[in-house]
């Protein structure tokens, strides 16, 4: 067989009886589906049965490459898909670094764990080598330590290591997957599905080697790849400063959350931003593999209360949700802070939302705070500290309550506390602050794992001055509004069998990905590939996320941005309405070939090619 | 008199992002695989240094002294020390008393393996998009 740039094989693990076995990739997958996200849409369906608990044992926890990751194909990532313990909905949650391709240099395309262990336990996988490995030392361990700790058990210096911290073992709904220091599959939970599966690290080393099918034309293409990254500003923006440029300038545009996304402008921005990081934390660039961006900026806490703690960049998403979103504005504090989320192993995001909810509501009277002496409020980086450590060790009965999430908790606490509850299906809304930016509101309702602001970036359209059809888009208007998401919407997920980076995309043009992808695979596409099968990818996750009981009234935005219009600032009078929602929702439906009740219709799936029967089982015996 | 050729590296430089690897593997192999390469990055302190290593081309080799068959010797052309594959026995006590690890033998090639500075334009140097690896000539002196 020529080479492909894959390694046609998929890993499965059972946990329950302590087996592994490879499988081949099925042809009729790799074709349909290709890899990365589109493997995850379609085996989630196929291999989770319907209803099953996220947090019980018919869960799978999937990591997939795709036939770019682990080659010289500038910027690419890899990612994690599961039932999500926070919406109940699929996940995709993705991780640049070092992971994600050894993977592949062990010999597989990805890696499929099922089951439950009965005791806490490592898996390494040293290429056909697969061990359990007891993990009663190692349980208990943040997230960081025990990925040293893990290296040192197996004497490996250059094993690539995935934990969990305690928050991912005491089950938080939106704990996270450490992918090696400073990469983390973030959002959704992912870590709770490994703690629920007593899984405190996968060790991964590989000796295997990636070969492409058309050596020539692929050098000539990642030269076309790193010619367009070098031409483009954004990407040259983040090799200077990473995403904390962002910072400022989503204060200009009036998408900075501010108080629980009470206000969306923040005169203290500059400080969590790149002028602020600069001066605090920044030391040298750090890159995932392959990447020339280098948007990881390393560095260290040098001064203050919080004095040398190793840190990475505070990227866009925490300096909003930890800092402006909490009126943290100490960036060393926020620094801090999201230090904490990496090492207990939470999403920072969700924390940062679940943070500012507990402190609108204890502002509120809505729940009674804890003893008196702890600031449990707006600014206070100690009052966020004990929330944060709460939280994760599930310390306490506020650490229990917020564990589950804004939506889970204001269910709990009632009292019409939903209005200060900031999510989209249970997943906590990201740093982009959508009232002046009904577009980026859309996108969020839609969006295939609940509030996300990577699957359809609108903000760029609407306040960012990015053209589409080579025409400026009309920030409040809500016609175009449907169809340019649309569009990205599956574009972006198209390439997220690759699977992209978001960063890199920035830079390669969609003609340069299909010629990296033809090189690499021998299967010749031209541009439009992606969008064609980001559509099948789409369709396929609206149906398991329909089968699994989301209701469409949930496709809708909080409260505040609904009936709170904006009370200063640059969308000062603004807000979403429900007629406007109602608008946008009615045409996406229809443009996306959905009925009026957001189903994909009969004709729709068969256009795509999506078999409601599962097809892929790999005969659940290991 | 000979020019000598360096591979220096800047470890302030390097971001860690293994292109040099990348590059180096699939000259050596025809296929990527960063640990395979003819050169290692440790990625230290939560990846706040990363530390190239090269192949040192030194001039007490101790990978040519200990070879029972004399298979390593001198490039006059680019200074390296290069394996003669005819000659390599694949024993692997080259890699045994190398002091920085920058020599092994290949499982696929089975033979010892060791950075030849490609002949005088390495694939690593031309790849580094930072900087990190420099090509440096020494005029050696008579």
């Amino acid at each position: 067989m020529k080479p492909n740039g894959c390694m046609n094989r998929i890993l499965l693990v059972d946990l329950s009886r302590s087996v592994s076995r490879p499988v081949s990739v099925p042809q009729k997958l790799q074709e349909d589906f290709v890899g990365g996200k589109g493997f995850g849409a379609k085996l989630l369906y196929d291999l989770v049965p319907q209803g099953a608990d996220p947090l019980g044992p018919d869960n799978v926890l999937m990591f997939f490459t795709g036939p770019l990751t682990a080659t010289p194909a500038p910027s690419m990532r890899a990612c994690v898909v599961t039932k999500s313990p926070l919406t109940g909905l699929f996940l995709d949650a993705y991780f640049g670094g070092r992971f994600g391709p050894e993977i592949k240099y062990a010999g597989y395309d990805g890696l499929i764990i099922t089951g439950r262990a009965e005791n806490p336990v490592i898996v390494s996988i040293r290429d056909d080598n697969i061990e359990f490995i007891p993990a009663d030392d190692v349980w208990g361990m943040d997230a960081l330590s025990a990925n040293a700790k893990v290296k040192q058990k197996l004497g490996a210096e250059d094993a690539r290591v995935a934990t969990i911290g305690q928050a991912g073992e005491n089950l938080v709904r939106f704990s996270l997957i450490c992918c090696e220091p400073n990469r983390q599959a973030g959002r959704g939970g992912a870590g709770a599905v490994m703690g629920s599966k007593n899984l405190k690290a996968i060790a991964v080393q590989g000796s295997q080697l990636v070969r492409v099918n058309d050596p020539e034309a692929f050098e000539a293409a990642c030269g076309q790849a790193l010619e367009e990254i070098a031409q483009s500003e954004a990407c040259e923006a983040l090799t200077q400063s990473g995403t904390s440029y962002a910072v400022p300038w989503s204060n200009a545009v009036g998408t900075l959350p501010v108080r629980n996304h009470y206000y969306s402008d923040y005169d203290k921005a500059d400080r969590l931003g790149d002028i602020g990081q600069a001066k605090h934390l920044f030391l040298g660039k750090a890159a995932c593999q392959g990447c020339p961006i280098r948007c990881s900026q390393m560095g260290a806490i040098r001064t203050g209360k919080y004095a040398h703690r190793i840190t990475d960049i505070v990227e866009y998403e925490s300096a909003a949700l930890m800092g402006s979103n909490l009126e943290i504005d100490d960036v060393r504090a926020v620094a801090h802070l999201v230090k904490l989320c990496d090492a207990y192993g939470l999403d920072s995001m969700s924390t940062g939302g679940v943070l500012a909810f507990a402190f609108e509501v204890i502002e509120k009277g809505l729940i009674i705070p804890p003893p008196p002496d702890l600031p449990l409020k707006f600014g206070s980086p100690e009052g966020a500290e004990w929330l944060i450590r709460s939280i994760a060790l599930n310390e306490n009965e506020m650490g229990s309550l917020l564990g589950q999430g804004v939506k889970r908790a204001s269910e709990k606490i009632g009292q019409g506390s939903d209005a200060f509850a900031l999510h989209v299906k249970g997943m906590e809304i990201p740093g982009f602050s959508p009232r002046g930016t009904p577009g980026m509101g859309l996108a969020y309702m839609t969006a295939d794992r609940g509030a996300c602001h990577q699957r359809g970036f609108m903000v760029g359209f609407e306040v960012g001055g990015e053209l589409y059809n080579g025409k400026p888009v009309d920030n409040y208007g809500l016609d175009q509004k449907a169809e340019i998401l649309i569009e990205q919407q599956n574009y972006l997920s198209g390439l997220d069998i690759l699977v992209k980076c978001d960063f890199g995309a920035f830079g390669i043009t969609a003609q340069c990905y299909a010629q990296l992808f033809t090189a690499a695979t021998g299967r010749e596409v031209d541009a439009s590939f992606f969008n064609n099968i980001g559509e099948r990818i789409w369709n396929q996750i609206r149906l398991f996320n329909l089968r699994e009981g989301m209701d469409i009234k949930d496709e809708r935005l909080p409260r505040r941005f609904v009936e709170e219009p904006l009370t200063r600032g640059p969308h000062e009078g603004r807000c979403i309405s429900e007629s406007d929602m109602a608008f946008m929702l009615t045409d996406y439906y229809r443009l996306r070939g959905w009925s009026p009740k957001g189903r994909p219709s009969n004709e729709k799936q068969k256009e795509l090619g999506l078999d409601p029967q599962p097809q892929y089982r790999f005969n659940k015996e290991i | 008199m000979t020019d000598k050729l360096f591979i220096k590296t800047n470890f302030d430089l390097c971001t860690g992002c293994e292109i040099c690897q990348m590059a180096c593997s699939t000259r050596l192999l025809g296929g990527c695989n960063p640990h395979r390469a003819l050169l290692h990055i440790s990625h230290t302190r939560e990846n706040l240094y990363h530390f190239p290593t090269v192949c040192n081309q030194c001039s007490n080799a101790y990978c040519a002294k200990v070879c029972p068959v004399n298979a390593i010797s001198r490039d006059t052309a680019t200074g390296a020390m290069t394996v003669d594959q005819d000659l390599c026995v694949a024993c692997g006590l080259c890699g045994r008393y190398c002091p920085t690890h920058m020599i092994h033998v290949d499982p696929d090639l089975k033979k010892s393996v060791k950075c030849d500075l490609c002949k005088g334009n390495p694939q690593c140097v031309k790849a580094c998009p930072t900087g990190a690896l420099e090509l440096v000539r020494v005029e050696e002196k008579r």
